[in-house]
């Protein structure tokens, strides 16, 4: 995938666009305000004593960015595939940006507040204090997640099935 | 006729105008290149010539025996991977100062000096490390690479430098 900015979409009134993307299999979103580009993956140079889902920094056009895994965070083991891709999110912690690795980024959607359901206590595993929303999308749940709290929380989490 | 200036203040003071280059060691810790300022380099030790003290593999700070001293040296493979850390050939012992005191540095290979402008080096993100962040000088790149560099004086802070000065041993 070549480096793309993060397109604009149309969004119904009180809707939030979102951008939908897979981890193991299942489907996940982040605000789309967030997401600043979207990168092909690369290696990162690794870190001393980081975190076990922070895989180390790249540079990107001059800025250092820490670039964590979401599969990782997660608890997904196993190899992921071999294209990921990096979404560059803002607003994550300290860091002005911070790189996500994804299993693969598929499209935008719009949600509006009607189609987004409260989460019950967990959702695949993950506490609903990590989670902005549920929706279904294609007849499949896609769960909105609230990347800032997962990923600056120390708490393990282990995605079920 | 001009002041004196000491040889170490006049290195400080060329090294922050801003557009001249400094000069970094490079060595290597496990599979990654770090570096750190020559100017705070005193000397660096060959491993045939250095005898750490008995210590158990994974403990970061350890003792070398100096020229009749017992010095804190910092195993930076410990340090960095927590990795149990034997004493490649290629290794060295970084000899600086860290908070005043003396300290050493094992890493596993010297590989090279290079000159960077100050305005090219970054700070490191905050989530890229759990290490505290007055261990780092700040990094940059070079060869598309990214290195980080160390501060000895952040380092000589850590807490098993504290209590090994602290002890006395």
């Amino acid at each position: 995938m070549a480096q793309a900015n993060a397109a604009p979409v149309e969004v119904s009134l009180g809707a939030t666009a979102t951008l939908i993307f897979l981890v193991a299999g299942k489907q996940f979103a982040v605000d789309l305000a967030r997401v600043e580009r979207i990168l092909d993956y690369r290696r990162p140079t690794r870190t001393p004593r980081r975190p076990p889902h922070v895989e180390g920094i790249i540079q990107h056009e001059g800025r250092y960015l820490p670039i964590m895994s979401l599969r990782k965070r997660l608890g997904v083991e196993g190899p992921g595939p071999a294209n990921p891709a990096i979404l560059l999110l803002t607003g994550i912690g300290r860091d002005p940006v911070v790189g996500v690795v994804v299993d693969q980024v598929l499209h935008v959607l719009s949600l509006p507040p009607d189609r987004l359901l409260l989460p019950p206590p967990r959702v695949f595993g993950i506490r609903a204090e990590f989670i902005r929303g549920v929706a279904n999308a294609g007849g499949r749940p896609v769960v909105w997640l609230d990347e800032s709290k997962l990923l600056t929380s120390a708490e393990a989490i282990t995605l079920l099935a | 006729m001009g002041r004196f200036v000491p040889p170490s203040r006049r290195t400080r003071a060329r090294a922050e105008t801003p557009g001249v280059r400094e000069k970094f060691l490079l060595f290597r810790v496990g599979d990654e290149i770090y570096g750190m300022a020559l100017r705070g380099l005193r000397e660096v030790l060959l491993s045939d010539g250095v005898a750490l003290l008995p210590a158990s593999p994974s403990q970061v700070c350890v003792a070398l025996a100096h020229r009749g001293h017992r010095l804190p040296v910092i195993r930076m493979r410990a340090l960095f991977e927590g990795a149990q850390a034997g004493m490649p050939a290629a290794a060295r012992v970084l000899l600086t100062e860290g908070q005043g005191r003396p300290l050493g540095l094992l890493v596993d290979e010297v590989l090279e000096m290079v000159e960077v402008d100050p305005a090219h080096i970054a700070p490191v993100p905050a989530l890229a490390t759990l290490l505290d962040p007055a261990c780092f000088r700040g990094l940059f790149t070079r060869k598309d690479r990214v290195i980080l560099l160390v501060n000895e004086h952040g380092l000589g802070g850590a807490d098993e430098v504290l209590q090994f000065n602290a002890a006395g041993t």
